[in-house]
């Protein structure tokens, strides 16, 4: 090898061997030539493309056999390829893992061609190089990415699946009747509580118009309208109860409540109706009111007799009596208007809890009646001085002992709760067109978490419940019948600077339920 | 002028026999009745200025008597208060026709007003 550039075969000619360089250096592949015929086939030739790829100078490469560029990665199966090509004397194209001088990874598409000599051995081999890495890591990232989205789909169809099967047992379980209707009110899918509530199959249900199952139990005009409206309006038919002669389980009272299907906001045209047999629930209910109405009764008659005897005592007695029983009787019934009292709030309570408080409306004049309820505390509480400012004016409209009661527990509960101080202040007012009453202590005050939970029922503030009797139910039912009158009762306080309890009432000639 | 006569009906006897002791103790005469079912001939054999009744009582209710009253020529006219311990007493004493209405438990006092009211 006499050409000092490595350029065998070539023929002699210097002009030609130039050209040809020229034409090799111009290439953007790199090009390597090895010499089979050499000890190990070493590198003899690598143009400028194949510089600038590996990073190596020419003299840095010729005489290595080219694996030096598989860095530490020599199990890679393309060597395998390449060994057998280089055996076989046929021409090989891989994709290898090659390493830059400065130790960076590069994907090297190399074609490897084999030189035949005239007497048909290799003599040499030719190879061209292509840095790929970017195809390759393209490549890489888009089996990565689709590996991934591959992971999410699975995830997804997974939590899918589950979130069904989650909803489904809900479905399944929930101990209510629950059909699915296309916009036709034809059954597209029924729950297994909605089968056994009412006894019937599912080829008597699926695809059968809602009108036409059982007896036609829902073929009712005014539940038919009511359905009409609510795909259209999203309008939802909200307790709607059906008493009727079921086929297979007899007279049942049913509650129906049927919506507009939506998913995430996107309008599905299909309804889905509840069904809900609270036929027991109501007998349950009736059962409750008739036991309130037998207990306040048969609690309220010994109450009758143990009262009426001992006022009657106390006008029997004649005036020369020990003064010690004369004061024995008056304790008594002390103690009797005490558990009156306590009976009626029970009461009232129990039927504030059930909705049957009954209020017995009519024209209220406020002024008056809260003069006369301050005289009546005045008598039985004469510790404190109770002051009236401003005035109303006009009547409301409501019932008066409620009403009442409401001003003599605020009142009452000023002066228990104020037992250092010797006055309570009243305010009157007529605000917008509310009659607005204010009643001010000067005692203990209640703290702000406190005046949270005053208007809770059995609620009573931690500080004073082992000093002062009470159960914490009087401010509880003074906001409910003041609530039932469409007003409302608060309490402006600061813990020892006294309380304000101010409760307003509409200033209206008629009824005004606030439910 | 003779004494008011004042018929009592209750059928808590204890509860009568207070009623019967206070009104006699306030200048009125009284004779009393615990059984409803025969109450409507104890009122036409002695007409009572007034009755004083319970509204809950066995067999014969307080608001079934007064509808039986109300609708007998010869006593319909005869004032009739009632009393009851039951929550919706008063609405139910009202719609049958009551001249008055009391709550038990009572105050005595009020009681004898009431009853007072009616008979002048």
């Amino acid at each position: 090898m006499s050409d000092s550039e490595g350029l065998p075969l070539m023929g002699d000619d210097p002009a030609n061997i130039k050209l040809l360089k020229a034409a090799l250096d111009s290439s953007i592949s790199g090009i390597i030539i090895t010499d089979n015929n050499q000890f190990d086939n070493p590198i003899i030739y690598c143009n400028r493309a194949f510089e600038l790829l590996s990073g190596y100078e020419r003299e840095e490469v010729i005489g290595r056999n080219c694996r030096f560029l598989q860095g530490s990665e020599r199990d890679q199966k393309e060597r395998e390829l390449i060994r057998k090509a280089v055996l076989t004397g046929k021409p090989v194209t891989v994709e290898i893992r090659n390493y830059k001088k400065s130790g960076e990874l590069f994907w090297n598409e190399l074609y490897i061609s084999p030189i035949i000599g005239s007497s048909g051995e290799v003599t040499h081999f030719i190879g061209v190089q292509n840095d790929i890495t970017r195809r390759k890591n393209a490549e890489e990232n888009l089996v990565y990415e689709r590996n991934l989205v591959e992971q999410k789909i699975q995830s997804r169809t997974r939590e899918l699946k589950e979130n069904q099967e989650y909803l489904d047992s809900i479905i399944q379980t929930i101990r209510q009747g629950l059909i699915v209707l296309d916009p036709q009110y034809r059954v597209i899918s029924a729950n297994d509580f909605f089968f056994k509530t009412f006894k019937v199959e599912k080829r008597d249900t699926l695809g059968k118009s809602l009108y036409e199952l059982g007896n036609g139990q829902w073929n009712i005009d005014q539940l038919k309208t009511l359905l009409e409206q609510i795909l259209p309006t999203n309008n939802p038919v909200l307790d709607f109860e059906v008493d009727h002669e079921f086929p297979h389980i007899g007279r049942k009272l049913m509650l129906l409540n049927a919506h507009r299907i939506e998913l995430e906001g996107i309008f599905k045209d299909r309804i889905l109706l509840a069904i809900e047999d609270i036929t027991e629930i109501r007998a349950a209910e009736l059962r409750k009111d008739d036991f309130l109405s037998v207990s306040s009764h048969e609690l309220k008659t010994p109450l009758t007799a143990i009262k009426g005897y001992i006022q009657t005592i106390l006008r029997l007695l004649p005036s020369s009596i020990d003064p010690k029983i004369m004061a024995m009787v008056k304790k008594s019934a002390h103690q009797v208007e005490r558990l009156q009292k306590i009976i009626t709030s029970l009461l009232e309570m129990s039927r504030i809890q059930s909705g049957k408080l009954i209020l017995e409306y009519e024209k209220v004049d406020l002024d008056t009646l809260i003069r006369n309820v301050i005289d009546d505390v005045s008598i039985s509480r004469p510790t404190h001085l109770i002051e009236i400012e401003g005035t109303i004016k006009k009547p409301v409209y409501g019932d008066e002992s409620q009403i009442s009661q409401v001003l003599e527990n605020l009142i009452s509960n000023a002066i228990k709760y104020s037992p250092g101080a010797s006055k309570i202040n009243i305010n009157l007012s007529e605000v917008s067109n509310y009659a607005k009453v204010s009643i001010t202590d000067y005692g203990f005050g209640i703290s702000l978490d406190d005046q949270k939970m005053i208007f809770d029922r059995f609620f009573r503030v931690s500080t004073i419940q082992k000093h002062f009797p009470g159960m914490g139910i009087g401010l509880y039912i003074s906001a409910q019948i003041i609530k039932q009158h469409g007003g409302t009762l608060w309490v402006d306080s600061e813990p020892k600077h006294g309380a304000t309890f101010s409760f307003t009432l509409p200033l209206t000639t008629e009824r005004k339920d606030a439910e | 002028m003779r004494n008011k006569k004042i018929l009592i009906c209750d059928d808590d006897r204890d509860i009568l026999e207070m009623l019967e002791i206070i009104l006699e103790d306030s200048g009125l005469d009284t004779f009393t009745e615990p059984d409803s079912t025969i109450l409507v001939d104890r009122i036409e054999e002695n007409m009572p200025d007034l009755l004083l009744m319970d509204l809950w009582m066995p067999v014969i209710t307080g608001d079934e008597i007064l509808k039986t009253l109300r609708s007998n020529d010869g006593i319909k006219n005869l004032p009739v208060i009632i009393m009851s311990a039951a929550q919706d007493g008063k609405l139910i004493a009202t719609e049958a026709g009551a001249d008055d209405y009391i709550s038990k438990p009572f105050d005595i006092d009020v009681l004898i007003a009431k009853v007072k009211a009616l008979i002048q």
